[in-house]
């Protein structure tokens, strides 16, 4: 009985490939280059759409903005008490944070102020109240920061305190108390946290105001309609609610995905090209190959096997390369160059790592578009010279 | 026993160019015969040997061996009939020149994916017996004329074949290389082999075991 698999068409197949080194070391090098190409893109956009979902589900239900002139303004806090008296609304808080340009590194940090007794909006800021003294830290005038931040000061060699520039000129000296860990990747990257009354010191805010009011709704179906009821009841606000939050992401994410598109686009052409190169015939050397195996007594389907094995060895040895190339220069190098197109808010943020997502859809994907591609490729055009007389191929 | 009944050839050198190789050829070789066809290049007497070998198809006629028509055999069964029946030694040899001596000798063996002891006991006893041994890892690019013919010819019986096929076996040979494949070609029609060689080479005329010479002029047999 015949064995399964024959070890001397796959011997034969890959001592084929070395035989043709060169050409065969071009044709791996450019294989694994575009499979590499293709999995850093997707690799790319999973983690920063995962980042991006996790994010937004972070975001609160609705916030509440005072509009003046087309304009963002500071809210009364006492709007808080009136918007708690709408049926369904579970909670409302008062925020107290902003936006502060560190100029030396070219970033924005978020700069967050909490009151250590009010309920906190967010649960990564009930583990903060928990984890340290807000009392000591008013005393001290001390901020906690996030991993990303505390390296760019660092960086400016800012490494016990820094000194935040008051809309008036002056300087606010505040110390560093703390590291955290946020949510998410994104936001624990560029955010400073620190006791209310120092954040309405460096950015002058009224103890009266604040910068906008959160909404805790109950039931998450009535988003909409408490949204509509604050509205009503306070017609100079800008209501913005977690869907709308979500579409202004993804419309900046559809946009990056547009350039990546493109990317994606000419690296299948570029693949295509090859493809449709080899596809379209058999150099005379290897055609003469196949002519003297048929007739020594391979039958079409032994030359078939022979092909099939060879470029499965090529496509599938570049493709596992390509993909394995791609992990390391994306979670371990964090896709340097690429990563600066996707990221295109990257001005607002500091540094984030790429969180590690693995997605069997996108191997597989790239795994169709790339290894039956390339051996359909070889096969086909073998195909064509094995059918021919042997006599017409080696005569 | 090989049968031609009736049996042309015409070639398609392009759509309005056609080369009769050969017509209505009859010939019956016997079994354990030794033939060698004689005549000039383009004559037709490669044609023969490969409708022999079942490598082309005629345009009209048959190719009966052993009872069975293999003129008319689907491509995969000629295949299939030249691996268990015949060993052809091409002019050029037609190795692959980048393989190992050891490797071309395999390469009949393959398709019948043998047991790798099996297979080795084939190669070493087909390699001592047309005195190629000592190259066996050699590349066959790297080997002179005459070696790589003995190559040719190990890898032709290497599977046992009943039917060995010459075409032009000493074209490429030097007088001292040609009367050494005689020797080979004694030893084979020792084991009873049938035997046909195609060839304009004088050494062949006259020889004590070749049974019968025939003439091949302008496709036809004289």
């Amino acid at each position: 009985m015949r064995k399964k698999i024959n070890l001397y068409l796959i011997e034969y197949a890959i001592n084929a490939i070395l035989r043709q080194s060169y050409k065969n070391f071009f044709i791996v090098t450019v294989f694994t280059i575009l499979t590499f190409l293709l999995t850093s893109v997707f690799f790319i956009t999973n983690s920063l759409r995962y980042e991006m979902d996790s994010t937004v589900d972070t975001l609160p239900q609705i916030i509440v903005q005072k509009m003046k002139a087309g304009r963002h303004y500071d809210i009364d806090v006492n709007r808080v008490d009136k918007i708690l008296e709408i049926p369904g609304v579970s909670d409302a808080v008062a925020r107290v944070w902003g936006y502060y340009y560190f100029e030396n590194a070219g970033v924005n940090f978020s700069v967050v102020g909490i009151e250590q007794y009010e309920n906190q909006y967010k649960n990564s800021f009930v583990n903060l109240v928990k984890k340290f003294d807000f009392d000591k830290l008013k005393e001290n005038s001390s901020m906690l920061v996030g991993a990303g931040v505390k390296r760019t000061m660092e960086n400016s060699y800012y490494k016990e305190y820094f000194n935040f520039i008051k809309p008036n000129g002056t300087l606010k000296k505040v110390t560093l108390g703390g590291v955290f860990d946020g949510d998410t990747n994104l936001e624990s990257n560029d955010m400073i946290i620190m006791p209310q009354e120092i954040v309405r010191e460096i950015f002058d805010l009224d103890p009266s105001k604040a910068t906008d009011i959160v909404v805790k709704v109950a039931n998450p179906m009535e988003i909409q309609t408490v949204a509509s009821k604050i509205k009503l009841m306070f017609p100079d606000t800008r209501i913005i609610t977690t869907g709308d939050l979500k579409v202004s992401y993804q419309n900046i994410f559809d946009y990056k995905s547009g350039i990546f598109l493109a990317l994606f686009i000419v690296t299948l052409f570029t693949f295509f090209i090859i493809i449709y190169d080899k596809a379209s015939g058999v150099t005379s050397e290897e055609k003469r190959e196949i002519g003297i195996l048929k007739a020594i007594g391979w039958t079409v389907d032994d030359v078939l096997k022979e092909k099939f094995y060879e470029s499965f060895v090529i496509s599938l040895f570049s493709y596992g390369l390509g993909v394995g190339l791609s992990l390391a220069y994306v979670y371990l190098f964090q896709a340097p160059l690429l990563r600066d197109i996707f990221v295109g808010y990257s001005q607002l943020k500091t540094n984030f790592e790429l969180p590690f997502v693995f997605d069997m859809q996108t191997l597989f994907l790239v795994f169709l578009l790339s290894v039956p591609i390339y051996i359909a490729a070889t096969i086909i055009p073998s195909w064509k010279v094995a059918t021919l007389e042997a006599d017409e191929v080696i005569r | 026993m090989i049968k031609l009944k009736n049996i042309t050839k015409i070639y398609d050198v392009s759509k309005n160019d056609k080369v009769k190789a050969l017509e209505n050829v009859n010939l019956t070789i016997k079994e354990g015969e030794l033939i060698v066809l004689k005549g000039a290049s383009g004559s037709g007497k490669s044609t023969i040997l490969s409708l022999i070998a079942a490598l082309s198809k005629p345009s009209s006629g048959e190719v009966i061996v052993d009872g069975k028509q293999i003129s008319k055999l689907p491509d995969n069964f000629a295949s299939i009939y030249r691996r268990d029946n015949i060993g052809f030694i091409f002019q050029k040899y037609n190795l692959i020149p980048t393989l190992s001596v050891k490797e071309n000798i395999l390469l009949p063996l393959v398709p019948l994916n043998p047991d790798s002891e099996e297979a080795d006991e084939k190669i070493q006893e087909v390699m001592k017996r047309f005195h190629i041994e000592h190259k066996e890892d050699s590349v066959v690019r790297n080997l002179s004329g005459g070696e790589q013919q003995r190559v040719a010819i190990a890898r032709a019986n290497v599977n046992n074949p009943k039917i060995i096929i010459a075409d032009e076996p000493t074209a490429n040979l030097d007088e001292k290389l040609s009367q050494h494949f005689l020797e080979i070609l004694r030893e084979l029609k020792s084991l009873n082999k049938t035997i046909i060689i195609a060839t304009h080479d004088p050494l062949f005329i006259g020889l004590d075991f070749v049974d019968r010479e025939i003439e091949i002029h302008n496709g036809k047999i004289v």
